[in-house]
């Protein structure tokens, strides 16, 4: 699972806000979120909160982070890292690449390296 | 706006699932306690508990309450906590934009789901465990769900919702009997005396600035009378800030201080009065500047803007109370027979100038709030009505409400029945009512009809 599939473009997403490639569209297990954080870029996460069952991709994102919008857990976007309880394990990252104005995600292939 | 209204839901089963001590509230006949023809009033009614636990079954589980203002919520999530009586409720505009209304309490433990004023928000997501809720009221999330039995259904444990949510011109109310008469009904010609503050402009109305909020010693009737019926105390209680705000400094003019002028009287309770001499006038100069009474008096009639559009008091029963001249709305929130939270808000015309907004908004501060040289005056004698109330003797000797008796009629000119301005009409016609709901039994004390497939 390492083709790019192309999302679409940098202006479908507005900055602090988020949207879904469901898993058929995505080609995994899960569901994906896209974030375009507060710095500007891109990232992508698994949209499903590692908590509870909520979609992160309607929580709010300040920063480079986002928070759950049912408990309030915080995952750092950039590593998927848990900052805040009471999730206890990270979410799962997705390569994004911007390439000119197109969104390339990259399902399963982790940003932090295999 | 859409409300629930458009679309009513059910009464909630679990109100009353379970029964309560076995012994029930006992109800107090209170006919002995209001002499409304001969205008005598037993003073327990502000102090005694049985009568206050009464009212919050009788008279506020069963009556439209204020809640807040439409331009309170502009997208899905908007949110704003207040009280039905001391049920708190959060108010809130949901995924198809209705503005739909909770209890503000947990099912899981009770605890107040929404701490916050007002905000924003996806989710009320309860911060003691965790249990979370949508805006549609539905239980979402229930932490370590899998260790709850099988038959463990979340739909069962939503949001109790408050089955009744509707608008008239801005103001949002809602009300715990699902089977009340229509809101419109209920105000009957009391509309007639709200649009001269709440139909001034064909943009409407909204609320600028927060709300303010402050405590009183006082029973809530002692306030939501004195707005319905009371332009009597006027002249004596606020006479230092009359002095004030006159423009030469040495007080109104005789004619002024004997205006003539009505009191409208609901038979639900409602009451109105406004002066109607046409110098009697206590607005701010930029309002007045920015209005065009022609288009008024034709979008609203002469009479209204003769009278009720001017310096007038008013209380939508039970407890919403409003002052046309400064645009102040309030809602006395009772905690207790012998305390009053006040929450006021500063209403305006949608279309008036920014600068005009201001004005109205500084007049209002100036006059009324908990910084107002008026409002000061008015919570003193509540406070201090209250503040003797407890005493045997004191408590066992009856008020007077007598002034203007017989004197309610059609007058011709105003919709409904109306009194002299100078006159204890609407406060008769209030505690009236008041008796005939709190000897009434409610919704809740019908026997709850049996659901479907269960034992009756």
């Amino acid at each position: 699972m390492s083709e790019a599939i192309n999302i679409g473009t940098i202006n479908d997403i507005d900055e602090g806000e988020a949207r879904v490639i469901t898993a058929e569209e995505n080609g995994t297990d899960a569901d994906i979120a896209v974030f375009h954080a507060e710095d500007g870029n891109f990232y992508a996460l698994d949209d499903t909160c590692t908590h509870e069952t909520a979609s992160l991709a309607d929580g709010w994102i300040e920063g480079t982070e986002v928070e759950c919008p049912v408990h309030s857990a915080k995952f750092c976007l950039k590593s998927g890292s848990v900052l805040c309880m009471p999730a206890t394990l990270a979410a799962r990252t997705h390569k994004i690449e911007v390439s000119g104005e197109d969104l390339l995600l990259y399902p399963s292939v982790s940003v932090l390296g295999a | 706006m859409s409300t629930t209204d458009n679309c009513p839901s059910e009464a909630n089963a679990a109100i009353g699932k379970m029964r309560g001590p076995e012994h029930g509230p006992k109800n107090i006949d209170v006919s002995a306690l209001i002499d409304a023809e001969g205008g005598l009033i037993d003073r327990s009614i502000y102090t005694d508990t049985g009568i206050y636990d009464q009212e919050m079954r009788r008279i506020f589980a069963r009556s439209w309450l204020f809640l807040a203002h439409t331009s309170q919520f502009k997208k899905p999530g908007d949110f704003f906590t207040t009280f039905m009586g001391q049920d708190p409720v959060i108010v809130t505009m949901d995924k198809t934009k209705t503005i739909r209304a909770y209890l503000n309490s947990c099912r899981h433990r009770g605890m107040r789901l929404c701490r916050a004023d007002a905000g924003a928000t996806k989710m009320f997501t309860c911060t003691y465990h965790g249990w979370s809720f949508d805006l549609a009221g539905a239980l979402q999330s229930v932490p370590n769900e899998k260790a709850y039995p099988e038959g463990f259904d979340k739909k069962q444990w939503g949001l109790i919702e408050v089955p009744r949510v509707t608008e008239y011109k801005g103001l949002i109310f809602g009300n715990w009997d699902q089977d009340a008469e229509d809101l419109e009904d209920t105000l009957g010609d009391m509309r007639y005396y709200m649009d001269a503050m709440l139909d001034r402009d064909p943009e409407g109305t909204e609320v600028m600035g927060g709300v303010m909020k402050w405590e009183l010693e006082g029973n809530w009737k002692l306030a939501a009378e004195q707005f319905a019926t009371d332009w009597y105390h006027v002249n004596m209680s606020h006479a230092s800030a009359l002095m004030v705000m006159s423009p030469t400094g040495k007080g109104p003019k005789a004619e002024i201080v004997a205006t003539p002028g009505r009191q409208f009287v609901s038979p639900n309770g409602h009451g109105a009065g406004f002066p109607t001499h046409p110098k009697s006038r206590f607005d701010a100069q930029a309002v007045h500047e920015h209005y065009d009474y022609d288009a008024l008096r034709e979008r609203l009639g002469d009479a209204a803007v003769e009278g009720p559009m001017t310096t007038g008091h008013a209380t939508v029963f039970p407890s919403f109370s409003y002052l046309p001249v400064n645009g102040s709305i309030r809602i006395w929130h009772p905690k207790g027979p012998n305390k009053i939270e006040v929450w006021a808000w500063i209403l305006v015309d949608k279309s008036m100038p920014d600068d005009v907004k201001d004005a109205q908004r500084l007049y209002n501060l100036r006059t009324f709030g908990p910084s107002g040289i008026f409002e000061a005056d008015d919570g003193e004698n509540w406070s201090e009505i209250q503040a003797v109330s407890g005493g045997f003797v004191t408590n066992s000797v009856p008020l007077n409400f007598q002034m203007g008796i017989g004197s309610e009629r059609e007058d011709g000119v105003y919709p409904g029945q109306t009194s002299e301005l100078y006159s204890d009409a609407a406060g008769r016609s209030f505690y009236k009512h008041w008796a005939e709901l709190m000897n009434t039994p409610a919704w809740h004390e019908h026997p709850a009809p049996a659901p479907a497939g269960e034992p009756a």
